[in-house]
């Protein structure tokens, strides 16, 4: 036959055996048992490590310039593959931006502020010295809370590790203009022609 | 410098080409071997061919990654790549939208479905041993009976197959051609990943109803849904075009239906079968939270525009699930072969008409109720996508590699089953419901040009509160994110791109995550790196788009009064042990899950019994990746869970994190702690890793609810499928810690 089955005979559902088994569950059950309890040690072959970075800058803005100010949590994890000898090591980064907020405006009558919501830019990187990650962050006004309207900013970050620990020392952050190219916005043309 | 990549590059040597294309047909001898039943992957290690972790050996002639003999030792050779036959191009083909299932009288089923399974008796083909057996493959006898049948009974039908590649003539995408990228639906589709490309030949792919686009089964809460599948693969497990299982046992991904309509691994069925799956399509706690329905958050759209309440609590309505194979050890190449839909639910909050103002739809982008006639269900602005990486064979054939234990990635991005397309759309905010579908590969999503998107959802379930991203979180298999992206910022004629950005170079993770340029200049060696959608902004919507992302979506359920009557741990490692030997139920693969601290980490075994929480309670979980390098997306069946923390830290569970789940991405060395209910339905269940190539290899277990009263056994036995008919067995093993 050319199935995986057919292969033995089965043992009786309700053999004496399982029957034991069953009265063993339900005793069991009646007296209860001990609970597991997770452990929330980090893992062999990690360090974690988080620095807080400020960022100060400006994006230009339909609305005007915006200037953008604030402070970025950088939560690091390395991580060494435990299984193999030639993986390399690899960083997990959290950027986390909610405490970076911008402004536009000269005038009380036009200021207008920004938030950047609960955005995350969460990263892997391979592990090395240094590193220059190039991440987005949305940002829309803190009155409407309009999240549809949000627009980009661009932010670059220059980390640096110590290769020897394993730990996120330090960085610096700058903001800048999601410069948009036609490689990312471009044009229905005539060789767009579909094929059926 | 990595220490080997993936895929050779289309720029080599026509010599080194040539040499890795002879090892890749060495190796398919030896894959098409196993895939007929000749030899199996326990014999293939065995005799050293493969390493445990899945490696075939660098035997000369023989492995891809060989040493070449045309190139610097240092150098490894990677596979050949998969051709782009006939000068095809991409962004040349559109995006099909899903073919809607027809949903069909339950009295149009011949025979009507039954409580339990149908044992009628029919011949058994030779190939399959002869003799008779039920013309149902579900499991007979009343544990295995629908549950509620008679209080929910199937108000629709849906009638399907599973079936080798042929042409479709009978597509519905349920749009106009305008809103489908200009296809005519009355064109007969073959089965091709782009019109340039090959037919599939009818053992490559298989899919619901053998055919392309994927399909789209669409239900609504309060109308339980008989969906019969009929299995009319051939009979002959070779006729494969060496990969994939005969047999077959669909999941509705994460439907909260007993545990006989979940696509139990071992509830499989054979060719000239059917199976009868009972869809209630219920909120969860319906037999303990607003049992009565009172509640008009608590919904179901009417065909006249209205709204029928229906128990249960509605801060568990859910939207967005999907369906597909899930064959004991043999997911990954089901899946893979095409075995996959997708399921939209569709309830007084989540319409699908967001025209409707009754001050409980949500009104999210869908289509209008007056335009389309119809109340509930529109499909418009409301798009489903399926994404996958493929690989071919230089004849633009499907290929798989089963013994990449590791994980097995494709080279060629497709969505909705095809290269690369571009899809049409108007100024105005759609919502496209994503699913990765593949076997092992982590997307990152992310406009070309970074603009914002809205991620409303993430699994089955709206979020609590949309959340604005510039680019998403990766995406593993299995998880599905709803996202809302406005076009109107576009100007008419523009063109913008979906981009993937996550970068393999194995099927263990993903090695880096690329900034957007880093991922727009073509450097990457990965081949579905950059963009793999393209939408074109053909028109200014013919009406105001009045849709709405609110402030406020789906709360989370209230847990705070339901006490968590116990505590599981759960680690996904490498290396594990078998300690059963059952033919049928158990498997052995490099992979598998420890269970409460306890002995040793177990290959996968349906007839183990690892958790068996009581009916009615409330447990947490942790999910702990056990190895170093690895990334494991686990799925737990049944019913949705909250995060709770991650990596031991509630503040650690992100924004989109904060709704309920049914798939979490451990991480590298990472640890998600979950909570979740056991109710309403009982049986067994299953948990593994979405990374089929690591559930098939065995990482996935079996727990089940016991408890919830007539006809469930404590424990509950294993049914052993068999053409003949389904037969029973006691557990083989059960942990010390499942019933304590």
């Amino acid at each position: 036959m050319n199935t995986q089955l057919n292969i033995r005979t089965r043992a009786r559902l309700f053999s004496s055996s399982f029957v034991t088994l069953l009265i063993g569950i339900v005793a069991m059950l009646a007296f209860g048992g001990p609970s597991v309890q997770a452990q929330t040690t980090a893992p062999a072959g990690t360090v974690d490590s988080s620095i807080t970075i400020p960022i100060k800058g400006s994006v230009s803005d339909p609305r005007g310039t915006v200037t953008v100010t604030g402070n970025v949590i950088v939560t690091c994890r390395r991580v060494i593959d435990t299984t193999s000898q030639t993986t390399p090591a690899l960083v997990l980064l959290d950027f986390d931006f909610s405490q970076v907020t911008g402004s536009s405006g000269a005038t009380k009558a036009t200021l207008k502020t920004y938030i950047t919501g609960e955005n995350h830019a969460n990263e892997i990187r391979p592990f090395q010295a240094s590193d220059t990650i190039i991440v987005t962050a949305p940002y829309f006004d803190s009155a409407t809370k309009d999240e549809l309207s949000a627009r980009t900013m661009l932010v670059t970050a220059s980390l640096t590790f110590d290769v020897s620990t394993g730990k996120l020392t330090g960085g610096s952050l700058s903001v800048g203009n999601n410069v948009v190219t036609s490689t990312a916005v471009g044009s229905v043309t005539a060789s767009d022609t579909p094929i059926q | 410098m990595p220490d080997r990549n993936f895929f050779l590059s289309p720029k080599a040597s026509k010599a080194r080409l040539r040499e890795a294309e002879q090892a890749r047909k060495e190796r398919w001898d030896i894959i098409k071997a196993n895939s007929h039943g000749q030899v199996s992957r326990r014999d293939l290690i065995k005799m050293g061919l493969f390493t445990s972790a899945g490696l075939m050996l660098p035997i000369s002639g023989l492995s891809p990654f060989g040493r070449s003999a045309f190139a610097s030792s240092n150098i490894p050779t990677g596979l050949p790549p998969s051709p782009l036959l006939n000068n095809t191009t991409a962004f040349s083909a559109a995006m099909p939208r899903f073919d809607i299932f027809p949903r069909i009288p339950v009295a149009a089923l011949t025979p009507a479905p039954t409580a339990q399974a149908n044992t009628t008796q029919q011949p058994v083909d030779p190939a399959l041993g002869g003799g008779t057996g039920p013309i149902e493959g579900r499991p007979p006898g009343p544990i295995w009976a629908h549950q509620q049948f008679g209080l929910l009974p199937p108000a629709i039908a849906v009638d399907a197959s599973v079936e080798g590649a042929k042409t479709n003539t009978t597509y519905n995408p349920g749009v106009p051609s305008t809103l489908n990228s200009g296809i005519n639906p009355a064109s007969p589709i073959p089965l091709k990943f782009h019109p340039n490309l090959p037919t599939q030949q009818v053992d490559k792919v298989w899919t619901y109803n053998g055919t392309i686009p994927p399909k789209l089964m669409q239900v609504r809460y309060g109308e339980p849904v008989l969906f019969r599948l009929h299995n009319r693969l051939s009979v002959f497990q070779n006729q494969n075009g060496g990969f994939g299982m005969h047999t077959i046992s669909t999941h509705e991904h994460n439907g909260h239906h007993g545990a006989e309509n979940d696509g139990f691994t071992g509830a499989f069925f054979f060719p000239n079968q059917f199976y009868d799956y009972h869809y209630p399509i219920v909120l969860a706690g319906r037999n303990t939270i607003n049992a009565t329905a009172q509640d008009i958050m608590a919904s179901s759209p009417t065909d006249a525009g209205g709204l029928n309440k229906v128990p249960g609590d509605w801060h568990e309505t859910m939207s967005t699930h999907w369906f597909h194979d899930h064959m004991f050890s043999f997911t990954a190449q089901n899946v893979y072969k095409g075995i996959a839909g997708m399921f939209n639910i569709y309830s007084g909050l989540d319409r699908g008409a967001e025209d409707i103002i009754d001050g409980v739809n949500l009104r999210l982008p869908s289509g209008r109720a007056a335009t389309t006639g119809k109340s509930w269900g529109n499909v418009d602005y409301d798009v489903n996508l399926m994404l996958a990486d493929k690989a071919w064979d230089n004849n633009g054939q499907l290929a798989m590699d089963i013994f990449e234990f590791d994980g097995f990635l494709g080279d060629q991005m497709t969505v909705n089953l095809t290269y690369k397309p571009y899809f049409e759309v108007e100024r105005r905010k759609y919502r496209f419901r994503i699913l990765n579908a593949s076997v092992s590969r982590f997307f990152k999503i992310a406009l070309s040009d970074g603009s914002p998107m809205i991620q409303i959802g993430n699994d089955g379930n709206l979020l609590p509160h949309p959340v604005v991203l510039t680019k998403l979180d990766e995406q593993g298999i299995a998880e599905r994110y709803d996202i809302v992206i406005d076009f109107s910022r576009y100007s008419v004629n523009q063109k913008v791109w979906m981009v993937n950005l996550a970068e393999h170079q194995d099927g263990r993770r993903v090695s880096k995550d690329l900034s957007l340029s880093e991922a727009l200049s073509g450097n990457s060696d990965d081949p579905c790196v950059g963009k793999f959608l393209e939408f074109r902004i053909v028109r200014d919507p013919a009406q105001p788009d009045i849709s709405q992302v609110p402030d406020t979506l789906i709360p989370n359920p209230d847990l705070s009064n339901i006490p968590v009557a116990r505590e599981r741990v759960f680690e996904f490692n490498s290396g594990a042990n078998q300690t059963t030997n059952d033919p049928i139920t158990s498997f052995f693969g490099p992979w598998g899950i420890k269970t409460d601290n306890q002995g040793a980490t177990l290959a996968a075994d349906y007839g183990r019994i690892s958790a068996a929480p009581k009916f009615g309670t409330r447990e947490v979980w942790t999910l702990r990746n056990g190895g170093g390098g690895w990334d494991h997306p686990i799925h737990i069946h049944f019913e949705e869970c909250q995060t709770l923390s991650r990596d031991g830290s509630a503040s650690k569970v992100p924004a989109w994190e904060r709704g309920r789940k049914d798939v979490w991405r451990l991480r590298p060395s990472g640890e998600v702690k979950i909570t979740l209910q056991f109710r309403d339905f009982g049986g067994m269940f299953m948990e593994h890793c979405h990374n089929t190539m690591h559930e098939d290899n065995a990482m996935l277990l079996r727990w089940e609810i016991d408890g919830a009263g007539t006809p469930f056994l404590n424990p509950l036995p294993t049914p052993i499928a068999k053409p003949q008919g389904v037969t029973f067995m006691a557990p083989d093993d059960i942990l010390p810690t499942a019933f304590y």
